[in-house]
């Protein structure tokens, strides 16, 4: 692609880092997505795992399961599904976890975009890779050579407002810390 | 009763190596004249970074075989995947060669960092190392007490009971029990919903409320039935990998080919692996016994703390996460009664075992990191997308901010069989 990133591109991100905005309101630590199809944002997500107190409830999550759950009204059937999928693209304001990105892996989705990398548990290259999965694990479903789960993968779209929405979460003092690493300001 | 033989094996952080079989790989070093040193390292941790060797020391003061006298070895660059030839230095190391006249030849340094004093001395004979003994030490790990022990085979043979309970086709399924081992209470089991009948939905929560009574009762009876079942699973695992296309974290892409029954009668999710299932519903039971959630100092949560990346946030990133501090602090809140009589609210499912029949996939292994699981227990190894030792090692990640230990329950074999 050229160095350039693309107006759409950046709209889109956009979005995502205003969905990081309404976590961080909300006192989750500040990540948000937008799944795109056909250039057009069909589900949103943010960071819910505090509130959930579930922590696998990340943004991508969110919005996958909002995915799903439309499809499915919609009687969408599973190859239907794997179809659209493939169709998707993913905008999120940090790379995902190894966690989501073997959930995206497994979706089949097309591309993920990111905004700043996650050097602790990134699975888009930081740490791991699963967004190229080693081919010699791809025979499992005997389906032939096609390369099932890899997606294309690109860092570094507005890593700043990704990295300065963080960096005041943290700088509030994460409040929900176990044993806060940097003193909680407390209203005097 | 009389037992065939259980085992439980712990599964370590790296692929153990006999001491002086480890790993190596070649570097570029070079002599050098000791007031270059902090330039010269200063320059080359820019140009020639060795992150993923951080356990080697980059200058090595050898003494040099007369005594007395020693000599400063430096570490240039790794050799790269074009060869040692000197020509395939990258330029930026080249330059420096130059600058100061160094005479690089290459050398062999080891590719992990040491896990035992063992392999640490044996490293350093080859190029110093530095090694950092574990920070924890999670009980099991040095081996388990008859009672302990007994306690893991009748958690694992609910898990193994729930993987015959598949809801769509009648096929096996991979199972979780969430279990807080100080109380020896059930948190939480689920088993894979990838496929899933609607109406069962109400299972959910009727598993969130088992607990030890109900757990045991079953017991009796249950055992004989999946002694039987499974005695031989090993087995039928190696010879007849059919029967277990509906086990989720062993076929993780395969989720759209799986047959459902037509209708709206079944739904499905290809996210819902047993373990993520289990997850949900211990953070539900959680929200259930301790309500008042939006008080922020109950809520303790970091999802992503370490995701800036730039240099100055270096404090924080080297926080370790002591394991052993949150099960004192677990074991003396659940000291005679269980979190919900104490009142005390647990994080997450910090303390906590979870029991699993199959190794879990790569997105089950990290959501379980995330949860803050203490110990995980697995009886039938992933071949295809174990993330505990088969294809990825999570518990050896050392940049995540949880680590838990791993057990493999190996199941008493059919004599006749072998």
């Amino acid at each position: 692609m050229e160095g350039e990133k693309s107006l759409a591109t950046l709209s889109f991100m956009e979005l995502a880092v205003e969905q990081a905005k309404l976590a961080l309101d909300s006192l989750e630590v500040p990540v948000g997505c937008v799944i795109v199809e056909d250039e057009k944002v069909i589900a949103s997500g943010r960071n819910k795992t505090n509130e959930t107190r579930n922590a696998t409830r990340h943004a991508e999550m969110e919005a996958i399961d909002y995915l799903l759950e439309q499809w499915q009204k919609n009687g969408l059937s599973k190859i239907e599904t794997e179809k659209r999928f493939s169709k998707c693209n993913l905008y999120v304001t940090c790379e995902p976890c190894i966690m989501c990105a073997a959930a995206l892996s497994i979706l089949g989705i097309k591309a993920v975009y990111y905004g700043c990398a996650n050097d602790k548990f990134g699975g888009c290259g930081s740490i791991l890779s699963l967004h190229s999965r080693n081919i010699e694990h791809l025979s499992s479903g005997g389906g032939g050579v096609e390369r099932k789960g890899c997606y294309t993968c690109e860092g570094g779209i507005m890593a700043s407002e990704a990295v300065s929405l963080f960096r005041s979460f943290y700088e509030q003092g994460n409040p929900n810390a176990p044993k806060p690493h940097r003193p909680v300001q407390v209203p005097q | 009763m009389a037992m065939k033989k259980w085992e439980i094996l712990h599964i370590p952080d790296k692929i153990p190596f006999k001491p002086d079989e480890q790993p190596t790989v070649d570097v570029f070093a070079s002599v050098i004249e000791p007031k270059l040193t902090n330039t010269l390292v200063r320059k080359l941790n820019k140009v020639a970074p060795m992150e993923n060797y951080r356990h080697i020391k980059r200058v090595w003061k050898k003494k040099s075989v007369e005594g007395g006298d020693f000599q400063l070895i430096l570490i240039l660059c790794i050799v790269g995947e074009n060869g040692n030839e000197l020509e395939s230095i990258p330029e930026d190391v080249l330059e420096l060669i130059n600058a100061h006249q160094l005479s690089p030849f290459v050398a062999k340094v080891h590719k992990y960092a040491a896990i035992s004093r063992d392999e640490w001395s044996e490293q350093c004979k080859l190029w110093p190392t530095s090694y950092h003994p574990p920070t924890y030490n999670i009980e099991g790990i040095t081996g388990f007490n008859e009672e302990d022990s007994e306690s893991i085979f009748h958690f694992m043979k609910m898990a193994l009971e729930l993987t015959q309970l598949g809801h769509c086709t009648g096929k096996v399924v991979n199972a979780a029990v969430i279990v807080d081992p100080s109380t020896k209470q059930v948190i939480a089991s689920a088993n894979d919903q990838t496929c899933q009948a609607s109406a069962s939905t109400m299972i959910d929560t009727s598993f969130e409320q088992k607990d030890t009574a109900s757990s045991h009762q079953s017991d009796a009876d249950a055992v004989a039935i999946r002694e039987a079942l499974f005695c031989n699973s090993s087995h039928a695992l190696a010879e007849n990998k059919e029967s277990y296309t509906g086990v989720s974290c062993l076929y993780p892409w395969n989720w759209s080919e799986q047959n459902s029954i037509a209708g709206n009668a079944y739904s499905w999710h290809p996210l819902r692996h047993a373990a993520l299932v289990a997850i949900e519903h211990a953070s539900s039971r959680d929200r259930r016994l301790f309500p008042g959630s939006l008080d922020p100092e109950d809520q303790p949560i970091d999802q992503r703390s370490g995701t800036i990346s730039s240099p100055n946030s270096s404090p924080a990133k080297r926080q370790k996460f002591d394991i052993t501090k949150d099960v004192k602090v677990l074991k003396t809140c659940s000291n005679g009664g269980s979190h919900s009589e104490e009142g005390e609210k647990p994080y997450l499912c910090t303390g906590c075992d979870i029991f699993v029949a199959w190794e879990p996939c790569t997105m089950c292994a990290m959501a379980l990191v995330h949860q803050r699981i203490r110990r995980i227990f697995y009886a039938f190894p992933n071949p295809n997308c174990g993330a505990l030792g088969s294809v990825y090692r999570l518990q050896g990640e050392k940049s995540l901010n949880h680590h838990y230990a791993v057990f493999r329950v190996v199941l008493p074999e059919e004599p006749m069989k072998t």
